[in-house]
């Protein structure tokens, strides 16, 4: 349904400006929750629906509980207002061409599978059991004959077998090295690494307390 | 209803996802927006692999997506506690204060 995909891409895309322009931390990461949002129901749209689930899950369940977790022990400040400097105008120009870039090779990639873009038409029209969840029923594919978790999962536990399996592990090697790093030994840090890190930079708090005493 | 039409607009749509976070990335202090950003960037590509899927008629491109947003979560993780160790070193959140490697 092409109003469905532009109304979600338009707002994926406004809220992603969001998260970039946003000063303070928390805000971005409700406009990445939108951004997140609205990509799942382009993904629905285009008849991925296990993606549109997991995107869901993974994303906005698991990763942005994360990330608000992680703002909200931190509490990072309001960050200043993006100023256009030189660091901006590089930023601006690397972007831009990757833009383009992409454009470049988005419009040849697009040329090149014309002739193959439908080949499910010339296949023949495949029933589908998800019938009430895909809104675009004229054309297609065969793929998803048996549903949609069906193909996928098949795929992933037999051609990309291997991968999945790599996949596992690299899971259970970010969970032993999240625990690693965020452990605290019994006595606290190593002191040499606490004095290094005080002896590097002043608390601000500190220098606050002494003003006051000061003035008191 | 033919769907053709979509797909330049999905492929522009994860092009600008993109570039909006390499800006992010580029021009952003926070450390932890800077995290974001590039999830922003995964959700890019995640666009362009479900749409190639959906138009090729194949249900790879989902598979690949998958894989993307499992890295992604698992880079998420492991970013998200070197951070809070930075943080506790009692550092500024600031990715501009982090360059002792380059001292």
């Amino acid at each position: 349904m092409t109003v469905i995909i532009w109304v979600a891409g338009a707002l994926a895309a406004l809220s992603a400006l969001g998260v970039v322009f946003s000063r303070q931390p928390l805000y971005s990461a409700l406009s990445l929750v939108m951004t997140i949002g609205a990509l799942s129901v382009i993904f629905l749209v285009l008849n991925a629906q296990f993606l549109f689930v997991v995107q869901l899950i993974v994303y906005a369940g698991a990763v942005m509980v994360l990330f608000v977790f992680i703002i909200a022990l931190l509490s990072p400040g309001a960050e200043d207002r993006v100023r256009v400097d030189s660091r901006f105008v590089i930023g601006a120009v690397v972007a831009l061409g990757i833009t383009v870039a992409m454009v470049v090779a988005a419009r040849n990639g697009i040329t090149f599978n014309n002739s193959n873009v439908f080949r499910a038409q010339q296949i023949g029209q495949a029933s589908d059991p998800y019938h009430a969840f895909s809104f675009d029923q004229s054309d297609l594919g065969l793929v998803n004959t048996a549903g949609n978790v069906q193909t996928v999962g098949g795929q992933l536990f037999t051609t990309f077998l291997l991968p999945f399996e790599i996949t596992s592990l690299l899971l259970l090697v970010a969970a032993v090295g999240a625990v690693y790093l965020t452990r605290r030994t019994r006595s606290g840090d190593p002191p040499e690494r606490r004095e290094r890190a005080l002896a590097r930079k002043p608390e601000p708090a500190l220098e606050e307390d002494r003003i006051e005493v000061e003035i008191g | 209803m033919n769907a053709t039409n979509d797909f330049p607009f999905l492929l522009g749509l994860a092009a600008f996802l993109f570039s909006i976070g390499a800006l992010g990335v580029l021009i952003r202090r926070n450390p932890i927006v800077v995290f974001m950003c590039i999830e922003l960037m995964l959700n890019a590509v995640n666009i362009v692999f479900v749409s190639y899927g959906r138009y090729l008629n194949s249900e790879e491109g989902q598979v690949f997506a998958f894989m993307v947003i499992v890295v992604a979560a698992a880079e998420v993780v492991v970013g998200l506690a070197l951070i809070t160790q930075v943080f506790r070193l009692g550092r500024e959140l600031d990715v501009d204060d982090l360059d002792e490697m380059s001292k």
